[in-house]
């Protein structure tokens, strides 16, 4: 045979300039969606020099509200941590009435608008209903325009990140590690402690970080639910929407650029903890 | 061990306290907005949604979502295609800012765009008016559903190895009928996915929308800021009644994602959830 | 110390993994169970050890009643296919597990870990991580682990298949003289032939859930009970013959029978060939054993210590199947189309039914 070979009998015989091509789309595409935004804030931000800056992050109203968001979401993480992972070893490991039901869902929170969310719960715990009426009543809680509304729109946004990380982490696990526990003489609870749950710990840390900054940027639920009563109820996501109706740009720079700082912060944290875990 | 029934007694103290925490947290609003939105009956809620502004708020909310979604979708592979398979420095850094929008605050991406587009702002003399207008709407709704076409398809993308693409390269194919014939089909259900996750994400977007949409009523008013806007005018059977369409907009989304889920599963393609 | 089943079955659904299987195990023995794939050898296994429930009968380990024991308090050690080692644990630490579990002081058990490290060959390896690790390794170490409490029962559930050849030949030896060395009962559960040979004392033979014998490598390779048995262990040449009085009548030649088949008399029988026990030659007289016919070779294999040959014999349905040791080759130098002699030497009578 005598053919000489054509010219496409090379591995790869897409131009060169396609895959540039691409690579250029992409890295535009990320660059002034995402990495364009994050800058221009912090030059907002920092734009009146750094004494306006920190006055501005220290202003009551701020501090309060930075403060709030902080401790609100990191409750959230912690309780949602524990009860996402619970709910996804409950869900890989055992058959029970209901089991369906709960698997389908969990992604709730994911496809409901937040807006949706918060009058859910207004609707749940306002004062006028049954169950805020009793609460506020009788043991003198008051969920809704309070710290317990905001805690609660966070776990029930939160809720799906946790397990949904774990989930697949815990399906993956080699049986036979869990048997040849058995085997050597521990407990179901001793073989979770030492077998399971070091290898699903950086899902659940992933996953509760996650969840943590999303719930630090969270907005319209917590519109809703918590009244946004300065010094009380307002988070910094709502603080900043209040600073630039009233067309303080300053204030509201300088808010956005702490709440960006942790946000990033931990993005990293969990992209770190992701490309760390690397127990086959 | 997997999908035991279970016959000891602990195992059931913690299904039961997963199932009380489960129902009260995700259950028991969803009865609540049921009840609430009819509670003087049906037509009252019928009325609500038929509403003018109510009706035109949803066709914006469809709009924009649909938009972003296409343009995530289309953009979105290309982006997961260039992190799997391609190797540059800094690529790290790319991949970690594909997770951004997840967690920056949806009122800060709308003042943002203020920043830049305002009236006063850094490119004010923009061609196009991004302030206060649809297109700028549009650009903040593909900005906070980004990530999850992207975040599907990677994992795909991943596992299906090059040897692939390359059996095909070598069988003469070109790289877009390898593209189209070999690879898409194999993460078209990740693709599919995404554009579910993107769908739900895009319709619920409120914060950054009603900062840069200013939510003038029946030129950018979406379902959510009518839903705000009805609770501010004490309207509260026209916020519930958006309330609860938005929502079996919703779980009706929340159905497909579980079938497609499912389905993946049965199939053996691993779907990997957005938190990864 | 021994094991005992007695009628253990397991179904899943309708479909029988395991039937009334009953077996004794004699202290200090390496007893290997021998089956295809999907014999249900491994779920068998499994059920010694407490890691799948049984649907009927009972496990004896020392003449106490496990049957109804979870597998922690059974005193079994365990070897998975897979090897299953602690991922986030270093080696020391996996062998170091079940002590700890045991609540055995640590200067004790340094020491245990130590000695176990020194046993399977790995001294200075104790802190590396298993992905550090080669197949081979980890296997040593997964047997160590197992040993670590000293279990009276060792059990194995093809704990080779995912190596290599090499590796595997060399394992094979250091299994035996660690099970020999500390006269531990053990079971191992395969589908390699050689690898039973190999191990056991003795071997039982697992097809569809059933047992079908048991015995010495050499008994139930030279005289097996079932048809099974004789294909699945080696090459074999079968053929049908019948037993009248004394004599094997096969085609139209008779051989006297074997001693100890009476209880096949006036029977329809199997001759069992063994492909070493075939003889060619190419003059009927110099034929040692008994005249089978003459027939044309049908191809010569080499197979480097030895030659394989198929010979088509008429009336005979298949070929048969002839081992020549290199001498013998030399000296027939046979081609494929040559007429040759065959004859055997030796042969075993296996029911027909």
């Amino acid at each position: 045979m005598q053919a000489a070979l054509p010219a496409k009998a090379a591995a790869r015989p897409h131009l060169p300039f396609g895959e540039w091509g691409l690579r250029a789309a992409a890295i535009t595409y990320l660059i002034v969606m995402i990495a364009i935004p994050v800058i221009v804030i912090n030059i907002e931000g920092l734009r009146g020099g750094l004494e306006l800056f920190i006055t501005d992050i220290t202003r009551p109203a701020a501090l309060s509200a930075l403060w709030l968001s902080v401790w609100t979401a990191a409750v959230m993480a912690v309780v949602n941590t524990i009860m996402g992972t619970l709910t996804a070893y409950v869900l890989v490991n055992y058959r029970f009435p209901g089991k369906r039901l709960l698997d389908s869902i969990i992604d709730l929170p994911f496809a409901i608008p937040t807006l949706v969310t918060g009058v859910m719960l207004v609707l749940l715990y306002g004062p006028q209903t049954l169950v805020g009426g009793f609460l506020d009543q009788q043991l003198g809680i008051r969920v809704l325009f309070a710290p317990p509304g905001i805690i609660l729109a966070l776990l029930f946004l939160g809720y799906p990140f946790v397990i949904r990380a774990v989930q697949p982490v815990l399906e993956g696990l080699d049986l036979n590690q869990q048997e040849a526990a058995f085997t050597l003489g521990a407990s179901n609870w001793l073989t979770f402690r030492r077998v399971v749950l070091p290898a699903i710990f950086p899902a659940m840390i992933t996953g509760g970080l996650l969840g943590f900054a999303r719930a630090l940027g969270e907005f319209g639920s917590i519109v809703i639910v918590s009244g946004n009563i300065p010094m009380r109820s307002q988070t910094a996501a709502v603080y900043i929407f209040g600073q630039v109706e009233g067309g303080n740009m300053g204030a509201a720079s300088s808010v956005s650029v702490i709440l960006l700082l942790v946000s990033l912060v931990v993005t990293l944290g969990v992209d770190y903890v992701y490309r760390r875990k690397s127990y086959a | 061990m997997r999908d035991k029934p279970v016959r000891t007694f602990w195992p059931w103290l913690l299904i039961g306290a997963v199932l009380l925490y489960a129902g009260l947290l995700l259950i028991a609003p969803i009865a609540a907005v049921i009840g609430g939105a009819f509670e003087d009956g049906i037509e009252p809620v019928l009325q609500a949604i038929a509403a003018p502004d109510a009706l035109v708020a949803l066709r914006l909310t469809f709009v924009l979502a649909i938009s972003a979604s296409v343009i995530n979708a289309v953009l979105g592979i290309i982006v997961a295609w260039v992190l799997v398979r391609h190797r540059f420095p800094g690529k790290w850094f790319f991949n970690a800012l594909v997770d951004l929008p997840f967690v920056v605050s949806p009122v800060i991406v709308g003042y943002v765009m203020i920043v830049l587009f305002g009236r006063t702002g850094w490119l004010q003399n923009f061609p196009i008016q991004l302030a206060f207008s649809l297109p700028g709407m549009l650009v903040v709704t593909v900005f906070v559903s980004l990530p999850f076409v992207i975040r599907e398809v990677m994992p795909v993308l991943a596992s299906l190895t090059q040897e692939q693409e390359e059996a095909a390269y070598t069988l003469g194919a070109s790289f877009r009928t390898t593209f189209f014939r070999i690879v898409f089909p194999a993460i078209r259900h990740g693709i599919i996915y995404g554009v579910v996750l993107t769908l739900a994400r895009a319709l619920g977007e409120f914060g950054a929308v009603a900062v840069i949409g200013g939510g003038v009523q029946g030129v950018t008013e979406t379902a959510t800021i009518y839903i705000y806007r009805s609770l501010h005018d004490r309207n509260d059977v026209g916020a519930y009644s958006m309330a609860i369409t938005l929502g079996l907009v919703s779980v009706g989304i929340l159905v497909v994602m579980n079938w497609l889920r499912r389905d993946s599963h049965e199939k053996g393609t691993q779907h990997v959830h957005p938190t990864e | 110390m021994s094991i005992l089943l007695n009628n253990v079955s397991k179904n899943y659904g309708t479909q029988n993994i395991v039937r009334d299987f009953s077996l004794e195990i004699e202290s200090g023995e390496l007893f290997v169970l021998l089956g295809p794939s999907g014999s249900g050898k491994s779920t068998l296994l499994r059920m010694i050890a407490g890691l799948t429930p049984l649907d009927t009968g009972e496990i004896y380990l020392n003449e106490r009643d496990v049957t109804a024991l979870p597998p922690q308090k059974r005193g079994i050690g365990f070897v998975f296919q897979n090897y299953s080692l602690f991922q986030h644990m270093t080696a020391a630490q996996n062998i170091a597990f079940g002590l700890e579990i045991q609540k055995v002081p640590k200067p004790e058990r340094d020491a245990r870990v130590n000695e176990l490290l020194g046993l399977i060959g790995m001294a200075d390896l104790g802190n590396r991580m298993p992905s550090q690790l080669s197949g081979g390794q980890q296997q040593r170490v997964a047997v160590a682990r197992a040993l670590a409490q000293r279990p009276e029962v060792l059990l194995l559930d093809e704990p080779f298949g995912a190596l290599d050849v090499k590796i595997r030949a060399q394992l094979r030896q250091n299994l035996r003289e660690i099970q020999q060395q500390l006269n531990v009962t053990a079971i191992l559960v395969t589908h390699d032939q050689d690898e039973a040979f190999e191990l056991a004392d003795r071997i039982g033979v697992i097809d569809g859930g059933k047992l079908l014998e048991v015995g010495s490598p050499y008994q139930l390779y030279r005289k097996p009970q079932h048809r099974f048995t004789a294909t699945f262990l080696g090459s074999v040449n079968l053929l049908a013959a019948q037993r009248n009085g004394t004599t094997i009548h096969l085609g139209d030649k008779q051989l006297p029978a074997p001693p100890q088949t009476d209880h096949l008399a006036g029977k329809s029988v199997e001759m069992m060939l063994r492909p070493e026990s075939v003889e060619i030659a190419l003059a009927p007289d110099n034929l040692n054993g008994y005249f089978l016919g003459s027939g044309v070779v049908e191809s010569i294999a080499f197979a480097g210590a030895l030659e394989r040959a198929t010979i088509r014999l008429p009336d005979w349905e298949q070929p048969v199947q002839a081992l020549l040791n290199p001498d013998k080759a030399r000296e027939l130098n046979i081609r494929p189309g040559d007429r040759v002699y065959v004859g055997v030497r030796d042969f075993h009578l296996l029911p027909l039914n």
